[in-house]
């Protein structure tokens, strides 16, 4: 793989001191070495589906789980919800343990399907959730009217969720999600079921969210939306993880040049590394290119299928951590 | 309706057992509790080590304990409990539950079909079947919706959008519980004013026509009344055209001479009602006139039942045997007699008469004249003092309810000297205590009674408040039984909660049979043996009171495989509530007895007790279950 991860390393342990003590200000979701066994009702092991997951997100970032289908996203959002228990390893959230039900205070969850219950319309489902939190019966009024507006469902809000349609039950589940307008939130596949224009809308939402100071925790196969909006990923496969960094240096291909340049003719461009001066073209950008998130994650597949186990992973805090996979060296060879 | 000896304890009684804690609620209570700790604690850490490594199962426990009492019950919403009330609420009328209304109103109105009109005692008839109606319905009801939402919504992942809100478990099942039971609510209300309508319209009749009208010698009037609804009444009138028809089917109707000779007859009355009895203390004489705790028995009386009284005393055999009361026998012609001492028998609780209700049996050592019943008297006496009124006779109706009015002034005799004497100034003592005295007065025949066959009324109370707590009973059962099927459903699938949530109930109802097999076993008596001996005997057609029939080995074995399923059932009959109890409130009503203020008390205890057990374990079940997986 061409990714330096040393780089990458350098790069991400400017803007965050790994070494701090762990405040909620510096972490917002904390994983040590999470691993899921899910077990049959004889507790003979079913599936693996979480191995030594270690992860932080930071408050303010916009962080994304990627992974083929059942490499271990969702796992890993229930069990930081506290939803599934811990094989081995720990999950902290706002300091917290998983198991604590104050920490939803502060949470807001949109599940992989709207779990909702069919026979509430938008309303009163909505509703029912603020009943949930501390709000004035005002407050929560108009939370809801606001809520419903966002996701534009004012035409519709007196209907059974069973007459509606997928689109439609994902914006209620994502209102629900942010009844309380929560500091974490956390999104199972936010845009799948959404129309181009309704995908448009739940990334500038989510873009949004965190120019407001929210901690975002999505997961999703759609490559383009991470891209998108994260700061930074993780990509899982077959429970482990492969490859953790912002999207900007995964993406980054060191050892190559592009350029980008206009007013070339066809034959001008077949010798163009040396013709740009002469020709009195103008240069508009030298940089390194980046590949596509797609390339990324098809090669990290590739890669982990041709070669299982942990990969080393470039973040701040394997530092500190010396468990963390040792075949770096040999991806690297 | 026959009055068991708990029946009559106070609620202090019956909680404490002053004397024989054994028995009391209060142990059995507590026994239940640490039952429930110790089992739940056991479960709990075989679970969680199982799941995380022995020494660290221990520590799952110790928090799971610790978190109840240090953030989820302190963190524990009314708000939240009231959101998820009112959700479980909304789910049960989606889900039409409502509809049960309809079909009890169907019910009602096909009563004619199973309703026979020429029914003795058609109160009795009326008010049993709505009550019983009800009872099922709406425990059938609490069944089906408690044992299944929960299920459903693990199912359907609806609670992950929960249980990621703030909710706390403690929440969860106390939200369900109070949607479903504020459902049930809804649901007996309109239940119980139908009944209502249903029982007193149902009732509600006149005579039109008079007949057979004569003048007597008096100057007052006697005649028969038309024949409808299947019956008849013979009335007296007085000088001034007044008076009352005798009691047919528990009613009678006032009759008034109108001005131009013709007979107005009034609407039925006294067909509902809560007599509200006051009971006295019973003893028995012998034939000699020596005092007797018990009277005298004539055979098959004390078989089976009753034990249920004992509580856990039974359970670990402190005590044995049945403990039904049964009708104590007096026998005519020596001196025997049932005295029965009242309390209270003050001027300020009774108006010009004292009314007393007779409900006794009678048996026959020989035929005697078949034709007349047995006879009896009764008679006034002070507690202590030689002082009594002259007898009153009375010949015994059996299975029906005698209603006498002891006058207040009465003859009668004051140590030798015969005077007329006045009930509240010579029969009651300084402590308002008065005896009554039950004789028989056929030789050798036999009249038998319990200490709730005679009874004083000093009020009745209205019936619609009788039917009003009959019905608090059904909510009490529906609570109940609501409780236990949010408690299985925590744990178990729906189909299989409602069918564990069913045993329950069933096993609650037939809590005294379990005990008495129990009781033959212990005590060796041939009664069939416990399931399995019973299935060799139903296959070889053998009678129950034989020895079984087969080899000694086999026998041994299935006596001792026998005892312990009975031994077992016994346990968890005797954890179970005793429903057969709570439904026999509507026996009282039926019966037209007030029902006593202490019974509803110790349902209503019981009810919070077992729901709060119910509670806990749904608590820890549910926050020991990984809802995702
Ligand atoms: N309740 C469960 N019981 C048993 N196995 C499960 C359960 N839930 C998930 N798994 C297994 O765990 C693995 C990870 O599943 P998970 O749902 O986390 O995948 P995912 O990354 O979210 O996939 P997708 O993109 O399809 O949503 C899969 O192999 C799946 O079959
Ligand atoms: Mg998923």
């Amino acid at each position: 793989m061409d990714t330096d991860n040393s780089t990458a390393v350098a790069e991400t342990s400017e803007d965050t001191s790994p070494t701090t003590a762990k405040s909620s200000d510096s972490v917002v979701i904390e994983t040590r070495n999470l691993s899921k066994i899910y077990r049959d009702f004889w507790g003979r092991k079913k599936v693996h589906a979480l191995k030594s997951l270690d992860i932080e997100v930071r408050p303010g970032e916009i962080f994304g789980l990627l992974g083929p289908n059942g490499s271990g996203k969702s796992t890993t959002i229930k069990l930081i919800l506290g939803l599934l228990f811990p094989t081995s390893g720990r999950v902290l959230v706002f300091d917290q343990d998983a198991s604590e039900t104050q920490k939803n205070e502060r949470i807001g969850y949109l599940p992989e399907e709207s779990y909702l219950y069919k026979f509430l319309t938008a309303e009163e489902t909505l509703d029912f959730y603020g009943r949930l939190f501390d709000l004035s019966a005002a407050d929560r009024r108009d939370r809801v009217k606001q809520l419903i507006e966002m996701v534009g469902l004012q035409g519709a809000k007196h209907r059974q969720l069973k007459e509606y349609s997928k689109g439609m039950t994902r914006r209620v589940g994502l209102a629900q999600a942010l009844i309380n307008d929560p500091d974490l939130v956390l999104l199972d596949e936010p845009t799948t079921g959404l129309d181009p224009i309704g995908t448009r809308e739940m990334k500038d939402l989510i873009l949004g969210l965190r120019d407001r100071g929210k901690t975002v925790l999505l997961c999703s196969h759609q490559l383009a939306d991470v891209q998108d909006v994260c700061d930074r990923v993780a990509i899982l496969h077959q429970g482990e993880l492969k490859e953790l960094g912002r999207v900007s240096d995964l993406l980054k291909v060191q050892d190559v040049t592009e350029v980008h340049a206009t007013g070339l003719d066809d034959a001008a461009k077949a010798e163009i590394a040396e013709v740009i001066a002469r020709h009195g073209g103008s240069v508009q950008s030298i940089d390194n290119p980046t590949a596509t998130m797609e390339d990324l994650f098809l090669n990290i597949v590739r890669e982990s299928e041709a070669r299982p186990g942990a990969r080393r992973v470039s973040q701040a805090a394997e530092t500190k951590d010396a468990s963390n996979g040792s075949t770096s060296d040999g991806d690297q060879a | 309706m026959n009055l068991q000896l708990d029946d009559f304890w106070s609620f202090y009684e019956w909680f404490f057992r002053p004397g024989a804690f054994l028995e009391s609620a209060a142990l059995k209570g507590i026994v239940l509790a640490v039952l429930g700790v110790v089992l739940g604690l056991v479960v709990g850490y075989v679970i969680s080590s199982s799941r995380y490594g022995s020494g660290e199962g221990f520590f799952a426990v110790a928090r799971a304990v610790r978190d109840l009492f240090r953030f989820d019950l302190p963190g524990t919403r009314i708000r939240r409990i009231f959101a998820l009330a009112r959700l479980a609420f909304k789910e049960a009328v989606r889900r039409k539950v409502l509809y049960v209304v309809g079909l009890f109103v169907v019910l009602l109105l096909l009563a004619g079909w199973y309703l026979n009109p020429q029914s003795d005692d058609p109160a009795r008839l009326y008010i049993s079947f709505v009550l019983t109606a009800t009872n099922y319905l709406v425990l059938a009801l609490a069944l089906f919706i408690s044992a299944f939402s929960l299920p459903e919504d693990i199912k359907n992942k609806t609670l992950y959008t929960i249980v990621t809100k703030p909710v706390r478990a403690t929440e969860i099942v106390l939200g369900r519980m109070l949607g479903f039971v504020a459902m049930g609510t809804v649901i007996l209300i309109p239940m119980g004013l139908l009944s209502y309508v249903f029982v007193t319209r149902g009732l509600d009749h006149t005579h039109a026509e008079v007949a057979d009208v004569r003048e007597l010698a008096s100057g007052g009037f006697e005649g028969e009344t038309d024949y409808t609804r299947f019956h008849s009444h013979h009335f007296e009138l007085n000088e001034a055209g007044e008076g009352v028809t005798d009691m047919v089917r528990g009613h009678r109707h006032v009759v008034i001479r109108k001005e131009d000779g013709s007979f107005r007859v009034g609407p039925a009355e006294g067909a509902l009602r809560a007599r509200v009895p006051s009971y006295g203390s019973l003893v028995f004489r012998d034939r000699s006139g020596n005092l007797q705790e018990e009277g005298i028995d004539v055979g098959n009386e004390r078989l089976a039942g009753g034990y249920g009284s004992a509580g856990i005393s039974r359970l670990i055999g402190v005590s044995r045997g049945t403990r039904k009361i049964e009708h104590g026998y007096v026998e005519g012609g020596g001196l025997g007699t049932a005295e029965y001492t009242f309390s209270g028998v003050t001027a300020d609780r009774y108006g010009d008469s004292i009314p007393v209700d007779l409900s006794l049996r009678a048996y026959r050592s020989y035929k005697g004249n078949i034709e007349k019943g047995i006879r009896g008297s009764i008679t006034m006496k002070h507690p202590s003092k030689p002082i009594e009124s002259n007898p009153i006779g009375f010949t015994v109706n059996e299975y029906e309810v005698d209603q006498k009015f002891l006058p207040l002034e009465i003859e009668g005799t004051n140590g030798n000297k015969t005077e007329v004497l006045n009930v509240f100034e010579d029969l009651v003592d300084e402590k308002g205590r008065m005896t009554i005295v039950v004789r028989c007065l056929d030789d050798s025949q036999y009249l038998g009674m319990t200490p709730a066959s005679v009874y004083l009324r000093p009020t009745d109370h209205s019936f619609a408040w009788n039917l009003a707590k009959a019905y608090m009973s059904i909510w009490l059962q529906m609570t109940m039984v609501t409780a236990f099927g949010v408690m299985f459903s925590t744990f178990l699938t729906g189909p299989v909660a409602m069918v564990a949530t069913a045993v329950c109930v069933l096993l609650g109802f037939s809590a005294e049979q379990v005990y008495d097999t129990r009781h033959y076993i212990d005590a060796g008596i041939e009664r069939g043996g416990g399931p399995i001996e019973s299935m060799v005997r139903l296959l070889k057609q053998d009678a129950m009171t034989t020895q079984l029939d087969v080899d000694t080995v086999a026998a041994k074995v299935i006596k001792t495989a026998d005892a312990g399923i009975v031994y077992t059932l016994d346990a968890i009959a005797t954890a179970l509530p005793n429903l057969p109890k709570m439904v026999n409130t509507a026996e009282f009503a039926a019966s037209g007895f007030d029902i006593f203020g202490a019974i509803l008390a110790r349902h209503a205890v019981a009810t919070l007790g077992y729901v709060l057990l119910a509670f806990l374990i749904s608590y820890f079940t549910l926050k020991a279950r990984e809802i995702a997986a």
